[in-house]
Formats: C-alpha cells, sequence, structure tokens
C-alpha cells in the first residue's frame, strides 16, 4: 500500500511511524526542509519538500500510483483542498484533518461536497475521550469494545496486594477475565502462566463488563462515584472548548481557565451561561484553589503544554479531586505519568492515529486503540470467511507471540477464550497486539488488503 | 452640513402628512360635519410648504449621520406644528400650544390629552387626532424611507435614529424594503383589529380609530371614558391582545410569516416581555379581587388590560385604577419604565434594555465572586458588544436623569408629589395618562404653558429614545464641519 502524508508535525510523523511498522510504503511531504531533514535521519519514508496544494506537484509524484493521501498540514481549508485535489488526480482514498471547532457541524456536508473519504477532528475526538471517561463511574482508565461488553482496564499491582509476587497462573478468582499485558518500567511484556507480578507493575486486563466492575468494588475504587456536578478544565484551546460545551449541554457546572484574554472573551461568548471562564494562568496555584480545585469532581489539563497539565493534574489529585486527566503530546513522559497517579494521561496523537488506523484496515475492523503510548494496540475484528482456522481450537492456530485473542463475542455473549474455543464467521474478536507483531496481525488476519 | 438636503427631506415628509389629512377632510365632507373647511386650509397651508423646501435645487445628495439626526429631530417637530394646524383652525383646540401638545402627544404615541369633552369633537379631527397615532407608531419618517428613494444609502442613519430599541436590525438587505416589509405586518395586524372590533359591535369609525391607538400604542379613544364605556368584556379583550401584539417587535412577525416560529419562541426578549406580561398581571389580578372584583373574570379582564396598556404604554383604560390597592398601583407604576420591545412601536425604556442591564448587574455579582472571571452578556444565544452594553447603561442612566429633574421641574406646578412624577414617567415614556393629578379620570389640560412645551418636549426626546434629540443639543453639532 502507498501512502502520502501531507504535513510533518506530530500527528503526521506518529502515523507515518506507525504504518512503517505495518510494513507501507510511505511519502511524507512538507514545506518545512528541516523537519524533514530530521525525519529521514530515522525514518525509512520518501521526503518531498514542497507545497502539496501543487498540482504539478502531485502530478510529477504520479499521485495516481498511490493509495492514500491523508492531508495533516496545520490549515483546515489547505487540508479539504488537497483531499480534494488528490481524488481527482487519481489517488485512491484521502484523509483530512479539520480542526476548526466552527465547522465541526458540517463535516459530513464538507466530505460530501469535497469527495474526502474520512475526515479526522483530534480535538474532538480528544474531548470525546475524555468526555466518556468522566462520565463512566471508575476512577481508572479503561477501554470498551464489542459495543460495551467487553472491558479493558488498568491496575496498579500496589493496589492488589493480593497479586503481588504470584505467578499469573497462581491468580485466583480471574474466573472469566484476562491479563493481556504487563507494563514494567516503561516496558511491555504480555505475560505467560510463569510471569511474576511485581510492585509497580501496572496490569491490563480484559474481560466481561460485569466481571471488571467485581473486581473493580473488592479494590474499594469506587464504582458508582460521585455524580459529576462541578467540572475544571484548565485550558480553553479547542478540546477545552468542546468538553465545556458538552459537559455544559448535560448541566454540570464548567470553570475554565484560560491564560489568553481575547480567547477567554471569545469563549464567553460562544460557551453557554453555566460555564463561567476565569482569566489566569495555569501555574498560579492560588488561583486554581481560589476557584475552588478542592470542590471539583474531575479536573482536567487541556492546556498545550504538558508540564502545565501534569502539574496541575497533580495538585488536583493531592487536593482529592475525583477525577484527574491530563493531555500529554509528548511522547517521552508516559512512562513517568503512569507512576504519578493521574487517573488518565491522554495523547490526542495517539487516539487520531488509532483513528486513521482503523479507517485505513477497513470494514471488518471495528476499533483500534493504541495503549501504552502507541507501544500496544487492541483491535476489534469482525470474523471473516476467508479466514481458514474457523472452527478450528485456537492452541492449535500458531498465532505469532506478542498476539493474544482477549475475548470473542459469540452471539451476544463474551467468551473469555480458553485453549480449546473455537471462533466463528461473523464473531467479533478483541485482539491484543504489541505494536511490533502488527505486521504479522494483519497477515494473520487478513487485514492488508484494505476492506 | 447639508442644510439644503435636511430641508428637502423635510418637505418631502410634509407632503406626506398633507396627505395623511387628505382621509379626515373625506370623512369630514361624508358626514357634513364643522371641520371640513379647516382640513382643506391645512392641508393647502402643509402641502405648499413642504412643495416648496422641495424646490430647493441639490448640491449634493450626501446623507451623512449628522444630517440624519437633523432630518429625524426636526422632523418629528415640523409634523407636529403643521400637523396641529386643523385642530386649531377648527377651533376644537383654541389655544395653538394646546394643540402642538395634543399632535405631539398624537405622533410619539403618548395619547396623553388637553381635551376635557372629546365626544363633542367633529369626526375629521376625532380620526386625524388618532391617525397620527398610526403614523407615528411605526415612524413617521420610515414612512419617507420606504417610499422615498432620495435618501439612498443615508436612509439607513434615518432608520436607526427614528427606530426604538438599542440595535437596528434590517430584514432585508435594503432598508426601503425592510421598512415596507414592517409596514406591511403592521397594516395586516391593522386590518385583523378593525374586523374583530366591527365584530363586536363598534363602528367602522371608532374601529379604526381604536385600532390606531391600539398599534400605534397611542391610547386616543373617541369616548370621554376611553375603552371602558364600550362596556364589552370581548372588546377589552381583543384591544388588550392587540396591545400585547403591538409592544411586541415586528420583524418577529416577519419571521412568523416565512414559518420561522422557533426563532420568535426562543426570541429571549419576547419570552421575557411575554413573562413581565404574565407575572404582573396574575399578581394584580389576585390582588383586585379581593379588594375590588370580587370575580375572577372581570378581575382578570381588567387586570390584563390596565398592565398590558400601561406595559406596552398605550395608555388606554377600562377602569378607574386609581381606585385599586397601592400594591396594584405600584406595579403599573413599575410597568411604566419597562415599555415594549426593540423594534415596536411601544415606547419608555424597552423590554430589551432592561434584559441587558439585569444581565450586566448578573455580570459584575459573578465578578465580585470571581475577580478574574470573563463572562459575555448575552441575550439569547448572542453576544451584546461592550459599546451596545454602555449605551444601554448610558441611556439608562440618563432617562432616569430626565424623569428626576423633569419630575422637580413639574411640581412647581403645585400638583402634588405623585401627579408630577407619574406626568414625567407617562411622557417621557409615551404611555399618556399616569396617577393622581394625571390619572385616568383627568386630562393635561390644567398645567400651564411652560409645562405643556416641557411635556411636550420629553414626549419628542422619549419616542426619539434621548440620544437622538440630545445629540442635537450638543454644541459640538452646530460647529462646522470638524
Amino acid at each position: 500500500m502507498k501512502v502520502i502524508i501531507i504535513g510533518a508535525g506530530k500527528l503526521g510523523t506518529k502515523l507515518a511511524t506507525s504504518m512503517l511498522s505495518s510494513d507501507m510504503h510511505v511519502a511524507i511531504m512538507d514545506s518545512n526542509p528541516i523537519v524533514l531533514e530530521k525525519l529521514k535521519d530515522h525514518m525509512d519514508v520518501l521526503t518531498i519538500n514542497a507545497n502539496g496544494a501543487r498540482k504539478e506537484i502531485l502530478e510529477k509524484l504520479n499521485i495516481s500510483t498511490y493509495d492514500l493521501a491523508i492531508a495533516v498540514t496545520s490549515d483546515d481549508e489547505t487540508n479539504i483542498l488537497i483531499s480534494s485535489m488528490v481524488k481527482k488526480l487519481g489517488c485512491k482514498r484521502s484523509i483530512a484533518r479539520i480542526r476548526n471547532p466552527e465547522y465541526s457541524n458540517q463535516l459530513e456536508f464538507i466530505q460530501k461536497t469535497y469527495k474526502i473519504d474520512h475526515v479526522v477532528n483530534p480535538d474532538l475526538a480528544t474531548a470525546n475521550e475524555i468526555l466518556r471517561y468522566l462520565m463512566e463511574s471508575y476512577t481508572f482508565y479503561f477501554g470498551k469494545y464489542a459495543m460495551g461488553k467487553v472491558s479493558l482496564v488498568n491496575f496498579n499491582i500496589k493496589n492488589l496486594p493480593a497479586f503481588m509476587n504470584k505467578s499469573v497462573s497462581e491468580l485466583s478468582y480471574m474466573d472469566g477475565l484476562l491479563i493481556a499485558a504487563i507494563s514494567r518500567e516503561g516496558e511491555v511484556i504480555i505475560p505467560h502462566g510463569g510471569t511474576v507480578l511485581k510492585e509497580n507493575d501496572i496490569i491490563y486486563v480484559m474481560g466481561q463488563k460485569s466481571k471488571i466492575d467485581g473486581i473493580a468494588k473488592s479494590l474499594h475504587q469506587p464504582v458508582g462515584n460521585k455524580a459529576m456536578k462541578k467540572v475544571m478544565i484548565l485550558g480553553g484551546g479547542k478540546v477545552g472548548y468542546y468538553l465545556a460545551e458538552r459537559l455544559s449541554k448535560k448541566n454540570i457546572a464548567v470553570k475554565i481557565i484560560e491564560s489568553n484574554l481575547d480567547r477567554c472573551k471569545n469563549l464567553a461568548e460562544r460557551l453557554n451561561d453555566n460555564v463561567l471562564v476565569i482569566h489566569g494562568n495555569g501555574t498560579e496555584a492560588n488561583l486554581l484553589e481560589e476557584e475552588d480545585l478542592s470542590e471539583m469532581n474531575a479536573f482536567i489539563g487541556v492546556t498545550g503544554f504538558d508540564e502545565e497539565n501534569l502539574f496541575m493534574s497533580l495538585r488536583a489529585k493531592q487536593l482529592n479531586v475525583g477525577k484527574v486527566i491530563a493531555k500529554i503530546s509528548r511522547q517521552s513522559y508516559i512512562h513517568i505519568i503512569e507512576q504519578l497517579g493521574i487517573d488518565l494521561a491522554i495523547n490526542p496523537v495517539n487516539i487520531t492515529a488509532s483513528d486513521i488506523l482503523k479507517y485505513i484496515r477497513g470494514g471488518k475492523v471495528v476499533s483500534v486503540s493504541l495503549l501504552l503510548d502507541g507501544q500496544a494496540e487492541v483491535s476489534e475484528i469482525i470474523a471473516s470467511k476467508s479466514w481458514n482456522f474457523l472452527g478450528k481450537p485456537i492452541m492449535d492456530l500458531n498465532l505469532p507471540k506478542g498476539i493474544i485473542i482477549g475475548a470473542i463475542v459469540h452471539g451476544g455473549k463474551v467468551v473469555i477464550p480458553k485453549g480449546n474455543s473455537v471462533i466463528q464467521e461473523g464473531d467479533r474478536i478483541v485482539v491484543f497486539s504489541l505494536m511490533s507483531e502488527v505486521p504479522k496481525l494483519e497477515k494473520f488476519f487478513h487485514l492488508k488488503d484494505g476492506r | 452640513m447639508n442644510h439644503r438636503m435636511i430641508f428637502k427631506v423635510l418637505g418631502y415628509l410634509l407632503l406626506i402628512i398633507a396627505l395623511g389629512m387628505v382621509t379626515p377632510l373625506i370623512i369630514s365632507y361624508a358626514h357634513h360635519q364643522s371641520d371640513t373647511i379647516p382640513f382643506a386650509a391645512s392641508i393647502a397651508i402643509t402641502a405648499s410648504a413642504g412643495f416648496a423646501l422641495t424646490r430647493i435645487p441639490l448640491k449634493n445628495k450626501v446623507l451623512k449621520v449628522k444630517e440624519s439626526l437633523a432630518i429625524v429631530t426636526f422632523g418629528w417637530l415640523f409634523s407636529s406644528l403643521l400637523g396641529a394646524l386643523p385642530f386649531y383652525l377648527s377651533g376644537s383646540i383654541p389655544s395653538y400650544v394646546d394643540a402642538f401638545f395634543e399632535t405631539v402627544s398624537g405622533f410619539t404615541t403618548t395619547g396623553a390629552t388637553i381635551i376635557n369633552d372629546i365626544e363633542v369633537l367633529p369626526m375629521g379631527i376625532l380620526f386625524w387626532r388618532s391617525f397620527t397615532h398610526w403614523v407615528g407608531g411605526m415612524g413617521i419618517l420610515v414612512v419617507a424611507v420606504a417610499i422615498l428613494p432620495i435618501m439612498g444609502t443615508g436612509g439607513f442613519h434615518v432608520f436607526k435614529a427614528e427606530s426604538p430599541g438599542p440595535i437596528a436590525d434590517k430584514i432585508a438587505p435594503r432598508i426601503m424594503e425592510t421598512a415596507k416589509i414592517l409596514y406591511r405586518a403592521y397594516i395586516i395586524i391593522s386590518l385583523a383589529e378593525f374586523a374583530l372590533l366591527m365584530f363586536g359591535g363598534m363602528t367602522a369609525f371608532e374601529a379604526a380609530v381604536h385600532t390606531f391607538g391600539t398599534l400605534g400604542t397611542g391610547g386616543f379613544s373617541t369616548r370621554n371614558s376611553s375603552i371602558g364605556a364600550f362596556g364589552s368584556a370581548y372588546i377589552f379583550n381583543v384591544i388588550s391582545i392587540f396591545m400585547i401584539m403591538s409592544g411586541a417587535n415586528f420583524s418577529l412577525y416577519y419571521s412568523l410569516f416565512k414559518g420561522k416560529w422557533r426563532d420568535v419562541a426562543n426570541n429571549s426578549e419576547f419570552r421575557f416581555y411575554l413573562g413581565i406580561i404574565f407575572v404582573s398581571v396574575l399578581a394584580i389580578t389576585i390582588d383586585n379581587n379581593f379588594h375590588i372584583y370580587h370575580d375572577w373574570f372581570e378581575s382578570f379582564t381588567h387586570s390584563l388590560f390596565q398592565a398590558s396598556s400601561i406595559m406596552t404604554t398605550t395608555g388606554y383604560t377600562t377602569f378607574d385604577y386609581e381606585k385599586w390597592s397601592a400594591f396594584s398601583r405600584s406595579v403599573l407604576f413599575m410597568l411604566m419604565f419597562v415599555g415594549g420591545s426593540a423594534g415596536s412601536t411601544g415606547g419608555s425604556i424597552k423590554v430589551i434594555r432592561i434584559l441587558a442591564l439585569i444581565k450586566l448587574i448578573k455580570r459584575e455579582v459573578t465578578k465580585i465572586l470571581h475577580p478574574r472571571a470573563i463572562v459575555a452578556v448575552k441575550l439569547g444565544k448572542e453576544p451584546v458588544a461592550e459599546d451596545t452594553l454602555l449605551n444601554i447603561a448610558g441611556f439608562f442612566m440618563l432617562y432616569m436623569l430626565i424623569f428626576i429633574l423633569g419630575s422637580v421641574a413639574i411640581s412647581l406646578e403645585g400638583i402634588g408629589f405623585l401627579g408630577a412624577t407619574s406626568a414625567v414617567a407617562a411622557t417621557l415614556g409615551n404611555i399618556g395618562p399616569g396617577f393622581g393629578f394625571v390619572g385616568p379620570t383627568h386630562t393635561y389640560s390644567e398645567f400651564s404653558v411652560l409645562s405643556k412645551l416641557l411635556l411636550s418636549f420629553f414626549m419628542l426626546l422619549g419616542r426619539l429614545e434621548l440620544f437622538t434629540v440630545i445629540a442635537l443639543m450638543s454644541p459640538k453639532f452646530w460647529r462646522r464641519e470638524m
């Protein structure tokens, strides 16, 4: 598959990395030569230093031989223009990133009008992800699959003394649950029966939702958390705006703190009256406390600065705020954060990359989410009749190492697979996989041919 | 300033006024009334003055803000000066100052009268007296804007200076088109009320006169005891409904006509307007039922009528509300300072300003609790610009200042505190009847000439929303080009 990415920013680079690991031919175009120079040094991609909206350049590249163009420059209109042009010039599919909140209600219309195949809005997706987490009763992060029937959660072994220094096979009450992965000092381990759990390990547990609720209860991690009534958002950027807008519609009192005065005025004019916009800098701890940070049900740090989000989230955690979420865009922090006790560190780039990957893999893949900052992914796939292993016990499948079938949903029932479980046509399977194994995953489940 | 242009437009305006006198002339002639000759003379004088002014050769057609303000203020003044002619020439009102007061009261849709016995007046005079309400309600100059292409783009300044409310909105891209749409809605609603009043047993003449008084939120009647003389609950309630309709923004009817009823239902000013009426009527209905009427329907009918009459600044009465309890009268007094909606024919401060002021106060309170909060004042979903808010706060200040200083000046008449304050509130707010000395059973005839002129000035100030007239009085206005 030949892919061209126009715009070598954070998202563009992340996409290129993910795609390279799944064995695609990637070209990256950007008008800034310095960025490209850096990329060339550690990535096996073709770099083109040019403006992606120029017809002659696209033609020279033989754009009609490409299967996919992804426009992720910093400018929405340029992205729309490029995605529309490449289609006209013969590229098979195109994806555009559109971020402006004013366009967020007309994405479908734009898509149709300009014949763009897929549109991504990273800020909106991030806000939705945060919202989904806020509205749930858990205080820890989890993912939902198979329309909510299967959950994935992570626990720190610190909170599970009964699990400490035991091997996976020794664990009791794990019936119907599966430890899919262990994150130890920033590295991902796919456990086998003999793997011993240590303090500070973070385990990723997959299973039926009701079973997960049970384990959460036994952990004294409150399930029926207090109703969300007051939320503080630090940072009035696009994510902050989407969040405030959606929370206020649910009649939740929102305080949003933003350091840019003009942006404050703009927010105050556009948001409902139950959102209070405060002009101030997030690093002024006094201000946050004066605005009753300790009374909040949730704190969300979504400024453009990871450090600010992180520090104030820690402060919020100290003040016993129920749920604390920080937006962290830089990759290298993610390992530290796991140890800090923030409930959820969210990375918009990963969310968007997941969305695009899911789109590329096409119809059979229902969802893809990147975990552990992209070191692993969980995909939900619908079993196809082209699979030659249908009806065979799983233990005979010779699944590559690093790939685990976490759950099979057959006829509406969730089965946590054992060695003798079988997959039948039309089942939904939830697969946990290390990023390095993704090419094998695609080959195994025939995902490479697109749709 | 382009004086030639100003006078030329004023000339056209006088021609329109003369045209307006033709209908009363016909009515008078058809019914063999005593005022036929005076009307013919008035038309001749007004039309020739107007014709002479329109002959002024123009150097250019430039119409800027200054010219527009002058046209509006002098337009209203000239219309009143010449509109007073039929009253004076027919001898219905022997003093010219009184005739002028009555005409200003008519055009500004105040409805304050100096005539003690209305029922003896000839039909032409009665018709003209109420017709001024109808013309003045939508705006004398809007007529000119609607039919005169010579104003060009300057027309918007004129429209803005004359239209009630802090924000003048065009509903059509062209100002002429906007004026025509508004007048069309005005005429359709008028015809509806006319028909309903005829159905209720009024003569065509009386139905027309009271339609003019209702739609313009004026208040001149053909009877000494106003609407109460008809003694019909049907008529009371029909007029109540049409008064409330006239106090709403007329562009809402256009939205309704276009099928955008959701816009109308969600209009924050309209909702607040109806809310105020609902709460006030509810409160005084209960109060009056226990104190006076002891009959729920009767109490409701009179309370609805009186509250909407005062709030929309019409000034019709069905009952001598001076007999009401202090509470009910206080509610009426409060409503005198609310008025109609922006873009309606009602006067006073206007609902939209009150709403914006309440939100402004709310914002200041929030800012005390959260010193760093940034709060936008919004009407519905639309944020109100800081400039507009300042303008509204300034307007309120000025309105209260004129009310207080005016009351001090009028109190020199020795008519009692309530009489003096309510006379100023009733003229500045274009309402008509007040309390005490100017209560529903009294007229303004007892005032001295000086007070009558001052009260006429208040009526013009109120109708043109203070700033238009005040700007003209500033020395800066008359300085040569700066």
